[in-house]
């Protein structure tokens, strides 16, 4: 009796251990433990439409470029490319020399299971991959219209061994590039995880499977994914790049507190193993990153910023509870939060009689003058949101620090008075319909925008809650141009500021991007003579020309820029970015310790 | 103790039910004071109805979180609303859903209910019990979310959800009571001297559901302040307006910051106005049970 109660004891245990292991043995392995606040639905490069799945395929796959790890404003720097792409001339022709000797990783979808060479026409496929209906690309977008003969090729029925013009392996080593017409911003959509490249073999090999059993030529390579995290070991493959800080753009005076000159000269990828939590909610995610090295990397949710913090003016500091175990970084988010008139609607927008056209302009800049922005900013954003005037956001280089920020001043009087100038009476005051996705914020947002116009003159009841039951019933609504007042958030895709000036371009009206509806002759012609013009101070004049053009038409009341607190263990050498380096920061993350 | 004094104070017992309900509610002391305050509420609510109080509910006024003082009595919240503003003006939301609801709900359950216990057995009574039974096995709240998806923007498609909803359960009590009296002597007769069949539901039998109807209303009218608030607080209530629900729902980050006062002062005037009137309504049950106030 009592060997058979033994045996059981032994059975249990085994069992038990077995259950605690994950994969092989992690004793003296660098193990980093990020956290992310989503989780990515597929690591196929075509479907990495979200923070979360880029964060994974970039470090999984390469991609020709990547962003410097430290430098900002962000700065473009070649990863699989060899160098930043010859341009012709005339800005259509790309050439692009990838790396000689980079592999893919060992796998069981290559002859003999063994990763071959990266080559230029797997570049080729990889994009060509956007423009097949079979993949249900979310990011061919991006290219569309752009590459010469892909809209042909698609139309032909994407046959992978049909040639496409405007896209070639030139040799083993070279891609070339035609676009139908000059787009700089190119180069920004090479460095995305929608242009990783990948192995046809792989693809062909898993089929539908392809999008959990991802192979690539990244720093890591993935042993485990589900709904709870990703696991990626180091790819022993990977190049052998040292790490030049000076060239990644490291500053003593910003840097040098965070012991990131630890990493000079190391090879990437710094961990042997790299982990990725996906933690939705954010005071879960702050617990696990505070009770103990569960995970090495969190925000601080919003709701604890003053537990946190003891200032947040002009500097933000941490209270030496948290400084003593913790790094901190604040920065200004990739992204900026404004509200919109839709101009397409004759009793707030364009009107075709003069004299109402001048009064419904008279309204916009009055309601403007109604925005409080510094309370806005106390109110939601824990007063630590960066405002500025206009459309172009702090995060890209065409930001102007100096334009004026007459467009921001909180004046109810003078708006009442604008109102009143232009003859605008509570009786003959348009009812003014606020769009949003229900939510008690949203709710509140409305609420204080209503407080405000009510300091105006506007009668309460003329400006009401459209609240809609879902995010895609929302846009579905400001697609159709049914919504007066739209409350909005633009993450850039890339920093350069076309891509915030292309939501006002005329052609792309709803149901395209430009929701504001906005059409102003002289902007579009601008707009069209800077999309084809490389970076220079020339086109960032122009940007900053058409900036303005949409500040005086009073057509946004914007903006004010998010300001994001990211923490991590002081065990643990990093400089987070959730933006544009994005994922691909993580190889150059270390850990002082390995795992005992 | 001096239930002698007071009996000599009042006016004799009727001999009707209603009489005698009247007599023995008047002699509930809890049912009494539970008025009092439902009244208190009604005359609050009635008050903001005609403009007198309340309506500076949705101006800004003060500054974030203001603390309770002579300017802003129970403080402001994180936009600088006057927090006692709102809460008296959500009273008004209250009553306004309680009684669309109790009183609709009320309706339509004693009319179907008087249907389907007169016509038992039949195809009526059959197709009635059809459609309760299908409404009560949808859950409240996923019911509630799928009218307000599909009237989208309608201040209104919260009331119709509830009322849909609501009247079943009236509607059964009812069918029961009718199933009973129709075989009383008074129908009977009524049916001799060939009273069409409509006149006798609703002039002959319905007139003696109505202690049943009363209770019932009254149980409705709380049932839906509280079901406004938790549809509020969800997202899926009020759409214009404010009302207790929304003040717990944006209270929720003011907590984790420590300012308790929009989630205390929306909490009380509830919890107050909720139990009143489930005092209230068990006294009028009481009072109105056929057995106990015949005894």
């Amino acid at each position: 009796m009592s060997k058979r109660i033994s045996g059981l004891l032994i059975l249990l245990s085994i069992l038990l251990a077995g259950g605690c292991s994950d994969g092989p043995d992690t004793n003296g392995m660098k193990i980093y433990r990020h956290s992310l606040k989503g989780a990515p639905t597929s690591l196929d490069p075509v479907q990495a439409a979200t923070t979360y799945a880029n964060h994974v395929v970039v470090n999984i796959y390469d991609t020709l470029y990547s962003y410097k790890y430290l430098a900002r404003p962000y700065q473009v720097k070649p990863n699989l490319a060899v160098d930043l792409p010859e341009v012709s001339a005339d800005g259509l022709t790309y050439t692009i020399r990838i790396k000689e000797g980079v592999e893919f990783t060992d796998d069981p979808a290559f002859p003999n299971g063994k990763g071959r060479e990266v080559t230029a026409a797997d570049f080729v496929y990889s994009l060509k991959r956007h423009f097949d209906p079979k993949t249900r690309s979310q990011g061919s977008w991006f290219w569309a219209g752009r590459i010469k003969g892909m809209a042909e090729w698609k139309k032909a029925g994407s046959d992978y061994d049909e040639e496409v013009e405007g896209l070639k392996a030139l040799d083993r080593y070279t891609i070339q590039i035609i676009l139908n017409k000059p787009f700089p911003q190119l180069v920004h959509t090479l460095a995305q995880g929608y242009a990783a490249v990948v192995p046809k073999e792989a693809v062909e090999h898993y089929g539908r499977e392809f999008s959990v059993r991802p192979v690539g030529s990244g720093p890591f390579r993935l042993q485990r994914f589900d709904s709870v995290g990703v696991v990626l070991v180091r790819n022993p493959k990977f190049r052998q790049e040292p790490i030049d800080l000076a060239y990644e753009g490291y500053d003593e005076a910003v840097h040098g507190q965070y012991g990131i000159q630890e990493i000079e000269g190391k090879i990437p990828p710094l961990v042997d193993r790299l982990e990725i939590h996906f933690v939705k909610e954010s005071l879960s995610r702050w617990n696990s990153f505070t009770k103990g090295n569960e995970i090495q990397y969190a925000e601080i949710p919003k709701e604890l910023l003053d537990d946190v913090l003891s200032e947040k003016k002009p500097k933000l500091i941490m209270k030496p509870e948290y400084a003593q175990r913790f790094f901190m970084i604040g920065g200004i988010e990739n992204a900026f939060v404004f509200s919109t008139f839709n101009m397409r609607d004759p009793e707030i927008g364009y009107n075709p009689d003069p004299q109402r056209e001048k009064m419904n302009h008279a309204l916009r800049c009055a309601i403007r003058y109604a925005f409080d922005w510094e309370e806005r900013n106390r109110t939601f954003y824990s007063d630590i949101g960066f405002i500025f005037p206009g459309i172009i956001p702090p995060v890209v280089p065409e930001y102007d620090p100096d334009l004026s920020r007459a467009s921001l001043e909180y004046n109810p009087e003078r708006g009442q008075k604008l109102l009143q100038e232009a003859g605008w009476t509570a009786d003959n005051l348009p009812t003014l319909d606020y769009g949003a996705v229900a939510g008690v914020e949203h709710r509140q947002f409305f609420e204080q925008y209503r407080g405000w116009l009510m300091k105006i003159g506007y009668p309460k009841e003329k400006v009401v809650f459209n609240s809609f039951a879902s995010f895609g019933d929302y846009n579905k609504a400001i697609k159709q141009a049914k919504i007066k007042i739209i409350g909005m958030a633009w993450a850039l895709d890339y920093p350069d500021a076309e891509n915030t000036l292309q939501l006002f371009y005329g052609p792309n009206g709803a149901p395209g991007s430009n929701s504001t509806n906005f059409n102003d002759p002289e902007f579009n012609r601008l707009y069209e003579l800077t999309s084809v013009m490389q970076p220079s101070p020339e086109r960032t004049r122009l940007y900053r020309k058409m900036n303005q053009i949409v500040i005086d038409s009073c057509a946004i009341v914007s903006g004010l820029s998010r300001t994001r607190i990211f923490m991590w263990h002081k065990d643990v050498v990093s400089f987070p970015n959730e933006d544009i380096v994005g994922g691909f920061h993580l190889k150059y993350v270390d850990v002082k310790e390995a795992q005992k | 103790m001096n239930t002698l004094t007071e009996s000599t104070t009042l006016p004799r017992e009727s001999e009707s039910l209603w009489g005698k309900a009247l007599y023995k509610f008047r002699r509930d002391r809890t049912g009494m004071i539970s008025l009092g305050v439902v009244l208190f509420f009604f005359v609050i609510a009635l008050g903001v109805w005609m403009g007198l109080w309340g309506q500076h509910w949705s101006a800004i006024e003060g500054p974030m979180w203001a603390k309770p003082g002579a300017e802003h009595w129970l403080g402001t919240n994180i936009i600088g609303q006057d927090i006692f503003q709102r809460a008296i003006y959500s009273t008004k939301t209250a009553f306004e859903v309680g009684m669309v609801v109790a009183i609709l709900s009320t309706i339509l359950g004693g009319i179907l209910g008087a249907l389907s216990g007169y016509f038992a057995n039949s195809w009526v009574d059959e197709l009635i019990l059809w459609l309760m039974g299908v409404l009560d096995s949808i859950p409240f709240y996923l019911f509630v979310a799928a009218i307000a998806f599909a009237l989208q923007g309608y201040p209104y498609s919260m009331h119709i959800a509830m009322i849909a909803t609501f009247w079943t359960t009236t509607s059964r009590l009812v069918r029961g009571e009718v199933i009973k009296l129709k075989n009383f002597e008074f129908v009977e007769a009524a049916r001799a001297i060939g009273l069409p069949r409509n006149k006798i539901i609703f002039r002959h039998i319905m007139p003696n559901t109505y202690h049943i109807l009363l209770v019932q209303a009254t149980i409705v009218f709380v049932s839906a302040i509280k079901s406004e608030v938790i549809l509020s607080f969800l997202g899926l209530g009020v759409v214009d307006g404010v009302s207790w629900g929304l003040m717990i729902a944006e209270s929720t980050q003011e907590v984790q910051a420590g300012h308790y006062s929009n989630f205390l002062t929306a909490s009380t005037f509830l919890f107050v106005l909720v139990m009143a009137f489930n005092m209230f309504s068990d006294s009028l049950q009481d009072a109105l049970d056929p057995k106990k106030v015949s005894a």
